[in-house]
């Protein structure tokens, strides 16, 4: 329901929009003033269907009592019925057009309130919330292409018709009943306001001066996912022109206004705000918790980036934190929050998509001779086809014979059409031999597995061993894969698979301190070719340890081992490691169970690597192109934050297991060490992110090590890692209107290819800052600010890196509220931009994930570790859902008799994170990305959980395995789950079960997730955001 | 007499071999920067000459202290106590791994130390020659002897 106020010429106006379908009629008087602070809260809450909704600033004829421009203490009565989610969640709007005169705010508008006053209605007539359209805000258009994704929605265009034309359609649409007067409504008021577009169909294009009531009156049509229609704001229009240009535009899309929710986004609105005050009646200071944002419809990548530059790579692979790269030194300064990009090179592309491979051939690739840009659609040609312009540099480089082709009357190719390279932002060049330094290597696979006592009771050696197995046919790079093993006790064993071999031969070597290869080839052989000796191999090796009582592990011996036996050809060094190394160089000693450590200023020590060894074996794995991955799966102290330092070097990935018995556990490491095998991977690679000139990457951060100042290497990379970079103005002043970058991605594919994955992107530079707030893209910056923080732990205290995220987001919220506090009076609002509305939180949930979260006793050191090694790698969807993750109730789409497949997506209604969204009759699932946590309420009929768990329902939940029985219901959660796995394959969720008011295991498993609560000395989301509140305005 | 001069003979060449060594590790990240060179060769080159410097360092700290060289002593002895503290923290070698990220910090530390060691250099220069003078001419300038109303 949008808010188009009809800007009535000599009104004060602010249209303010709720957003929600199901948002409580707020439209926000200038509250500013002091006395007011403690009635605003009405607002906020929803009012009854049909009730007036409280509007009333100016309420010259109303029974309001308080001064003028406050809101009443109108208490409403809270709803139970409103979903609590749809928080009134206000946007306010600013007119975008200025006038000349800058209309008092408060008395002049009362002039001409009297006629338009409804007899007897609660409702005081002028939206309160409209200002002198004066009140511009500052937003110089940084560049051209920024109207093209004006959704046509326009408001506040002043309006012509005169006071006395409104006075007609007002009663009559504060009688209109829900939704079958709609159409009235808006037909007859569409002359009077044909510039007025709805800003989200259903309802709000009415273009009512009520706009807020009406989301109360009418519920919209389409399912109430209240914040559907949130997504990036968009920059006020320029002046009048686009006015103009939306008037048709908005016409034509009433007639067809069935809303889908929430897809179009007012452009009208400049920031948000949530009112902080206390309720009415209340002594407690405080806002309505179900008004605050939440992502629960998931990540939104920001997609005007994209319409502006439609040739631009999808978000999928790059994403900058604001899409507006700022001109200049100083506002890069006001810009608190980071700048820069977060990159996954190889993203998985839905099916049906793929990246277009290009084969120059003879030609060799184009690129700039300069900056050694490569082609791409933004380069420009110039002099009949002969020359072309570099984009990055605007060096003038000449285009190779091969390559020529002439212009047409436009200056575009003729052959545009055939060049993929031209045409899209993501592409694959085939590298020819200058790109090389060594033939490709084969796709290399090393097992390095520790067979001790603990490896051999935990069963971890034969889910591995069999999973290897089933993994042969589908290890990528057949015919060339190379395939090899060692494993380790206090000796090191290894492996001859000679082809010829019927039998595999072991070998064993006890010196630790002089590690030598005992053969020295036939350790790594051919998979193809020895395939019948793996599969014997893997087929006996767990029965060859079963007795094995050896309690040492000479891990680091037998890592210098593998490394020897790998170095010459690089690969993947896959480690599973099930105790702490205890022999040879690089042995370790506990060290985690040190409270007295925590809180001082040794406690980082813990979360670095304590021994050089690791390091030192990290970059001399990357050197070789190995990359290593790690699984651990000890109960006890097993150092990940040093066995980790070789996966985070290499640009691997961890994977811990605590606690592993391959009974329960088993199916995870099955399917998570699977997949590791099977993604496509791309092999001995580089990465290198160029931008344009004047500006610089300054730092990067994620797993990987820098080979030079802007290079990456990756020995072994693949879709699931993603890596971030934050990039500097090395000018003071940007002259060019836009900025280009370009990710280049060298690898070697599976397949035995010299490959370059090239993404290009471009975006617009802005000299204001507003601009560069409401382009901002929380994804990419929650994940820098992941990572950052991350790093911060590991130099200083948990508490230092969680007091240095909450301060900056404190500094960029008050950045930005200096912008509007002149022209505003916003009063004690929290005001923030549309495209940060989740910063607060994401910020709260980051400092309560698990590398950040309390102190010593909240989280076990490794798991802390292990946390923060996955955190660093992963993707900006999935580091999103794994710091809000949703929260399903699914018992009644478990009941309903005949559930399709096609209402699943209505069943995925994800609720707020607070322990008030379990129902205990109800049963809900939680999903991190990483796990499923179900959960039986108390009071949950017997018969489901008879069904979902066969006669053990009753029993205790944690020695229960979740089976498909033979039932509807349990098939149809079965089927769920699979769907959300797939939705996500990168790690495969396993589901814990545990029943309401099961201690302790509820409160570890699911309560201390639900973030928005309060929870044993940390902050709720209420507290959290009065807290940043609080911060901003001091000294504001 | 010929004892003060064969020590600052002395000094002067283990000061010449920091400033050297100071240089060529500043060349090697200049270097790196540049992508002259990789991380792991830049690291190796630096890092076996890390040592050597430490302990000649700690060397000249300490004989000026056996001297009774109190001006020199006090004047190296705040580098000594920092390589000191750098190896005790097992600070004092280069992070191969992380190597881009410590360059500036690493740098300028290392342009702070050799501009110790060049004020160092033109002391300990001018207390050779002072001292190669007052060796060789002894008798003739007795009376001129510069270094008591400077150092002592």
């Amino acid at each position: 329901m949008g808010t188009e106020n009809p800007g009535r010429p000599n009104f004060p106006m602010r249209p303010s929009a709720t957003p929600f379908a199901s948002a409580p009629p707020t439209v926000r008087p200038f509250s500013s003033s002091g006395p007011v602070v403690g009635s605003e809260s009405s607002n906020v809450r929803p009012a009854p269907p049909g009730a007036p909704p409280t509007m009333t600033p100016f309420s010259s004829g109303g029974p309001r009592p308080p001064a003028r421009f406050s809101d009443p203490p109108v208490p409403s009565p809270p709803l139970t019925s409103v979903p609590p989610s749809g928080g009134s969640y206000q946007r306010f709007v600013t007119p975008p057009f200025p006038l000349a005169a800058q209309a008092p705010p408060a008395r002049a508008p009362l002039v001409g309130q009297p006629p338009f006053q409804p007899p007897g209605s609660q409702v005081s007539v002028p939206p309160p919330s409209f200002r002198p359209q004066t009140q511009v805000p500052p937003v110089p258009m940084g560049s051209p292409p920024q109207n093209v994704n004006f959704p046509p929605s326009s408001a506040n265009v002043p309006q012509p018709p005169s006071d006395s034309s409104f006075s007609g359609p007002r009663p009559n649409f504060q009688m209109a009943s829900p939704l079958p007067d709609h159409s009235a409504t808006r037909s007859s008021f569409q002359p009077p306001f044909p510039g007025y577009p709805g800003k989200q169909p259903a309802v709000s294009q009415a273009p009512s001066p009520f706009p807020a009531q009406q989301g109360s009156f009418m519920p919209p049509p389409a399912p109430p996912s209240p914040f559907a229609s949130q997504q990036g704001s968009y920059a006020p229009p320029p002046p009048v022109a686009a006015n103009l240009g939306y008037q048709s535009r908005d016409q034509m899309q009433h007639p067809g206004s069935a809303p889908p929710t929430g897809s179009i986004q007012s452009l009208t609105e400049d920031f948000s705000s949530l009112s902080i005050s206390s309720m009415p009646g209340s002594i407690e200071p405080g806002l309505d918790y179900r008004t605050l944002p939440r992502p629960l419809d998931g990540d939104l990548e920001p997609n005007s980036f994209l319409e502006m530059y439609p040739m631009n790579c999808d978000p999928r692979y790059l994403r900058l934190t604001t899409s507006a790269i700022p001109n200049s030194q100083s506002l890069v300064s006001r810009w608190h929050l980071p700048l820069g990009a977060v990159v996954c090179p190889l993203a998985e592309a839905p099916e049906g998509v793929k990246v277009p491979v290009i084969n120059f051939a003879s030609t060799g690739i184009i690129r700039c001779r300069r900056c050694r840009t490569y082609v791409n659609p933004y380069v420009t040609f110039t002099d009949a086809g002969r020359k072309w312009r570099c984009n990055i540099c605007s060096l003038l480089n000449d285009v190779p014979g091969e390559y020529f082709a002439n212009l047409d009357a436009t200056g575009r190719r003729i052959d545009l059409d055939q060049r993929p390279e031209l045409l899209k932002g993501s592409v694959e060049f085939v590298a020819p031999t200058e790109y090389m330094v060594r033939p490709p290597m084969p796709p290399l696979y090393f097992f390095l597995i520790d067979v001790s006592i603990s490896a051999v009771r935990s069963g971890m050696i034969e889910v591995v061993a069999q999973t290897i197995r089933s993994c042969l046919d589908e290890l990528p790079g057949f015919p060339r894969t190379q395939i090899g093993f060692i494993t380790f006790d206090s000796t090191i064993h290894f492996y001859n698979m000679k082809s010829s071999l019927t039998q595999p031969q072991m070998m064993v070597v006890s010196d630790l301190d002089d590690v030598f290869v005992p053969l020295p080839d036939d350790l790594l052989v051919n998979l193809s070719e020895s395939r019948n000796v793996v599969e014997t191999f893997l087929d006996s090796l767990p029965s060859m340890f079963q007795d094995n009582v050896n309690v040492e592990s000479a891990f680091g011996p037998a890592l210098k081992a593998a490394f020897m036996v790998m170095s010459q050809l690089g690969g993947k060094l896959l480690i599973f490691q099930n105790t702490l190394p205890s022999l040879g160089y690089g042995r370790l000693k506990l060290r985690g169970d040190d409270i007295r450590v925590y809180g001082t200023d040794k406690e980082h020590t813990l979360r670095l690597p304590e021994d050089p060894f690791y390091k030192q074996m990290a970059a001399d794995l990357t050197k070789y192109q190995i990359g290593v991955n790690i699984y651990a799966f000890s109960d006890k102290y097993t150092d990940i934050a040093s066995l980790g330092t070789l996966a985070k070097y290499t640009g691997g990935q961890v994977y811990y297991y605590p606690s592993f018995q391959s009974n329960f556990h088993g199916e995870k490491l099955r399917r998570e060490l699977a997949r590791d095998l099977t993604r496509e991977t791309a092999w001995e690679a580089v990465m290198r992110i160029r931008c344009g000139k004047g500006i610089r990457f300054t730092s990067y951060h994620g797993n990987f090590m820098l080979r030079s100042t802007d290079l990456l290497a990756l020995p072994a990379v693949d879709c699931d890692k993603a890596y971030a970079m934050q990039l500097s103005l090395e000018e003071t002043l940007l002259s060019t209107p836009t900025v280009y970058f370009q990710v280049a991605l060298l690898y070697t594919a599976s397949c035995g290819e010299r490959r370059i994955r090239v993404h290009t992107a471009a975006a617009p530079v802005v000299t204001d800052l507003g601009e560069m707030y409401r382009q901002a893209d929380t994804g990419a910056i929650v994940s820098l600010f992941c990572r950052l923080a991350i790093e911060k732990t590991l130099t200083s205290k948990l508490e230092d890196a969680r007091n240095s995220l909450q301060q900056r987001i404190v500094k960029a919220l008050r950045e930005y509220r200096n912008l509007y506090v002149v022209q505003h009076r916003l009063g004690t609002r929290m005001i923030y931009p549309e495209s940060l509305k989740f910063l607060c939180l994401y910020g709260l949930a980051l400092s309560k994930s698990v590398p950040l979260k309390g102190g010593y006793a909240d989280a076990q050191l490794d798991e802390r570790c292990a946390a923060g090694f996955t955190m660093m790698a992963l993707p900006v969807k999935k580091l999103l859902k794994l710091l809000y993750p949703s929260l399903i109730r699914i018992d009644e789409y478990l009941l309903k008799p005949s559930a399709q497949a096609d209402d699943f997506k209505n069943i995925m209604k994800r609720l707020p994170l607070l322990a008030e969204s379990l129902d205990s009759r109800g049963l809900y699932l939680y999903d991190d990305g990483l796990r499923f946590v179900i959960w039986f309420g108390r009071m949950l009929s017997p018969d489901i959980a008879r069904n979902l768990l066969g006669p053990e329902f009753a029993a205790e939940l944690s020695r229960v395995a979740l089976t498909e029985n033979d039932n509807e219901m349990s098939r149809r959660l079965m089927k769920m789950l699979k769907r959300l796995r797939e939705s996500d394959p990168s790690y495969y969720q396993l589901p814990y079960l545990v029943r309401q008011g099961e201690q302790p295991r509820e409160g570890f498993l699911l309560l201390v997730n639900l973030l928005e609560d309060q929870m044993g000395g940390t902050v709720g989301y209420v507290d959290w955001i009065m807290q940043i509140h609080r911060q901003v305005q001091q000294n504001a | 007499m010929a004892w003060d001069l064969i020590f600052w003979v002395v000094c002067f060449f283990i000061n010449i071999a920091l400033l050297a060594s100071s240089f060529f590790q500043l060349l090697s990240l200049s270097d790196l920067e540049a992508d002259h060179l990789n991380p792991f060769e830049a690291s190796t080159r630096i890092n076996s000459i890390v040592l050597p410097e430490f302990l000649l360092q700690g060397f000249l700290c300490i004989s000026f202290l056996l001297t009774w060289h109190w001006f020199m002593f006090l004047f190296t002895l705040p580098i000594a106590a920092y390589h000191l503290m750098l190896y005790l923290n097992r600070k004092h070698l280069l992070d191969v791994t992380e190597i881009f990220r410590d360059l500036n910090t690493e740098k300028k530390y290392r342009f702070i130390k050799l501009a110790v060691y060049l004020l160092l250099f033109t002391v300990v220069l001018f207390r050779l020659l002072s001292a190669s003078i007052f060796f060789f001419f002894a008798w003739k300038f007795e009376e001129l002897d510069i270094r008591t109303s400077l150092f002592y």
